[in-house]
């Protein structure tokens, strides 16, 4: 006995082909609830219609109709709601992307970089055009904490005083001082809405990937998965393309032109990679690309997170790497 | 906006609502006054061209790309029409106007970015029912295209693209119906295109589709090839 489902109506149909029971959608609820329909039909769930059906028949198998099974065709008014349906269904997916963690974390990403980029710029700015000025100021100082002490100034004197600086030769006209403090007082902000972003981020990640985040840390775990697509992507790739995420360019080159593979992209980024010799960083990026292969399974399968043991874990066979290879290797040839 | 008058319409007539000109075709706007991506537009006694631009669209070059004739590569007027892989809705737009609120275009795309896009559109224009899924599940699609399509077209730039379209011809192009493919060369890896092509022929074969046309669409549309079959299951 089969229980063949349709948005607008079900029908228990028995082995002969002989339809038993059918039950028509009588259309209320209006677009609404012929979206839910569609949307059950889509997933191979039941309607409420096939539920009651199945309630009576419990033995029917629930399955795609065909011509043959006598389903009546939707009456005109509720063919009219089928379209709208269709169209709330999209409305309400689109809607829900923002659901989708992924999304959320790559957009906080990409927009630190680009907040990070205007930092920088700003920052460099700031103090070649300060250091102009102030000839015995240290430029490799702290700028952020600089501007910020220059934005509540009252002018370049009485700053470069409260430094204990000697003062300018030539003192920058009111205008442009005025510009000077307007560019310190952005790096200022731009460095909050920096700190925010990260914080945010962090946040995310936590939630979204805590296995890979205890391991690598909220930062390096966003990128790993922005780089790879997704959450459920980076649990796919093997951890051989884990551990050159982030060394597209020089990896496509290899292929191309069999300039020497690259051994880390963003993992590069991990103390314990970075701070490692440079003739073990290969193996060490290898071993804990595979640590972030088997978190990131963890993460996007549901699995136990990885907890501060197996992280320490990570870091024991870090220093057995580094303690086997003490000196780099004699240069061939 | 690049909107001219002008006395006479662009190009010469292939249809009532579509126009060719020189290396470019012209739709008549089923949505005058509105524009879906910036294309430039002619009025003509109160009525609007749109242009249709063959380097953004795989349909507008295999039009003016085939050797047969190029109104068998669109969907009827008064069809059911299938769409997988609609994208942003640029050339779901140019077939809406072919068909206006007379047939029904359905259009599939997986990326909630592109659906956006393509609900406003379907919100201004009747007759466009934009779906959000994957164009190899079919559950949605049956229920919303009961009798079956008789125009699929396909622009999916994912893996298994053939078999991903014979899948949906044989689930909905209806008998005498016609399948137009648009295949990205680059997106079935390690193969080169004349291998990929005999592939391709060998799966719309198998799955009893007769194959009219191959097309490179090279110049307009760089690595894509497009298969123009006709068909449907024998027994459906």
């Amino acid at each position: 006995m089969r229980l063949v489902v349709e948005w607008h109506a079900s029908a228990v149909v028995d082995d002969d082909g002989v339809q038993v029971d059918l039950l028509v959608w009588d259309g209320r609820g209006g677009v609404a609830a012929a979206a839910e329909r569609l949307h059950a039909v889509g997933a191979g769930r039941l309607t409420p219609e096939a539920k009651r059906l199945l309630e009576r028949f419990d033995d029917a198998t629930p399955s795609v109709p065909t011509p043959d099974d006598g389903l009546p065709s939707p009456e005109a008014e509720h063919l009219a709601l089928l379209d709208e349906a269709a169209l709330f269904l999209a409305e309400q997916g689109v809607a829900d992307a923002a659901g989708d963690l992924d999304r959320r974390i790559e957009h906080l990403q990409r927009a630190m970089d680009e907040v990070r980029v205007a930092a920088n710029l700003q920052g460099s700015r700031f103090i070649e055009w300060l250091g102009l000025f102030l000839v015995d100021l240290d430029l490799d100082q702290d700028r952020v904490a600089l501007a910020r002490t220059l934005a509540a100034a009252d002018d370049l004197g009485s700053f470069a005083r409260g430094l204990g600086l000697a003062a300018p030769m030539h003192a920058p006209a009111r205008a442009e001082w005025r510009s000077l403090r307007d560019l310190a007082q952005s790096i200022g902000e731009v460095q909050g809405r920096l700190d925010r972003l990260e914080a945010a981020l962090r946040t995310l990640v936590d939630d979204h990937l805590p296995s890979l985040s205890r391991l690598v840390g909220p930062l390096l775990a966003a990128k790993l998965c922005v780089t790879a697509g997704g959450k459920g992507r980076l649990a796919r790739l093997p951890s051989s393309t884990v551990q050159v995420l982030g060394a597209e360019q020089a990896f496509f080159a290899h292929l191309r032109t069999g300039s020497p593979p690259p051994k880390h992209g963003h993992l590069f980024g991990h103390p314990w990679v970075k701070r490692s010799p440079w003739w073990v960083r290969g193996k060490v990026a290898r071993m804990l690309a595979g640590r972030c292969s088997i978190a990131a399974r963890l993460d996007a399968y549901g699995g136990v997170p990885l907890d501060h043991d197996a992280v320490a874990s990570v870091d024991a066979k870090v220093e057995a790497i580094r303690a086997a290879h003490p000196r780099p290797p004699k240069r061939r040839g | 906006m690049v909107a001219r008058s002008s006395s006479r319409p662009p190009g010469t007539a292939m249809t009532e609502r579509l126009r060719r000109g020189k290396g470019d075709l012209w739709t008549r706007s089923a949505d005058p006054g509105h524009l879906v991506h910036g294309e430039s537009i002619r009025r003509v006694n109160g009525v609007e061209w749109r242009r249709w631009d063959p380097s953004r669209s795989k349909i507008a070059a295999g039009l003016l790309r085939t050797t047969g004739d190029p109104l068998r590569l669109l969907p009827p007027e008064e069809s059911h029409a299938l769409y997988l892989g609609a994208g942003h809705g640029g050339t779901i737009s140019h077939l809406h106007d072919l068909m206006d609120e007379h047939g029904r275009l359905v259009a599939v795309d997986l990326s909630p970015r592109c659906m956006r896009d393509l609900t406003s559109l379907a919100r201004r224009r009747p007759g466009l029912v934009p779906v959000l899924g994957d164009a190899r599940h079919h559950g949605l699609l049956r229920p919303l295209l009961p009798q079956g399509v008789s125009w699929i077209f396909q622009d999916v730039a994912q893996a298994h693209q053939a078999s991903i379209f014979a899948a949906a011809c044989s689930s909905f192009l209806r008998k005498g119906g016609t399948g137009v493919l648009s295949l990205k060369v680059a997106s079935d890896r390690g193969t080169d295109a004349d291998v990929l092509r005999a592939d391709v022929e060998a799966v719309l074969e198998a799955s009893s589709l007769r194959l009219d046309e191959v097309m490179d669409l090279a110049g307009l549309q760089d690595d894509h090839l497009m298969f123009v079959v006709h068909g449907g299951p024998e027994d459906a």
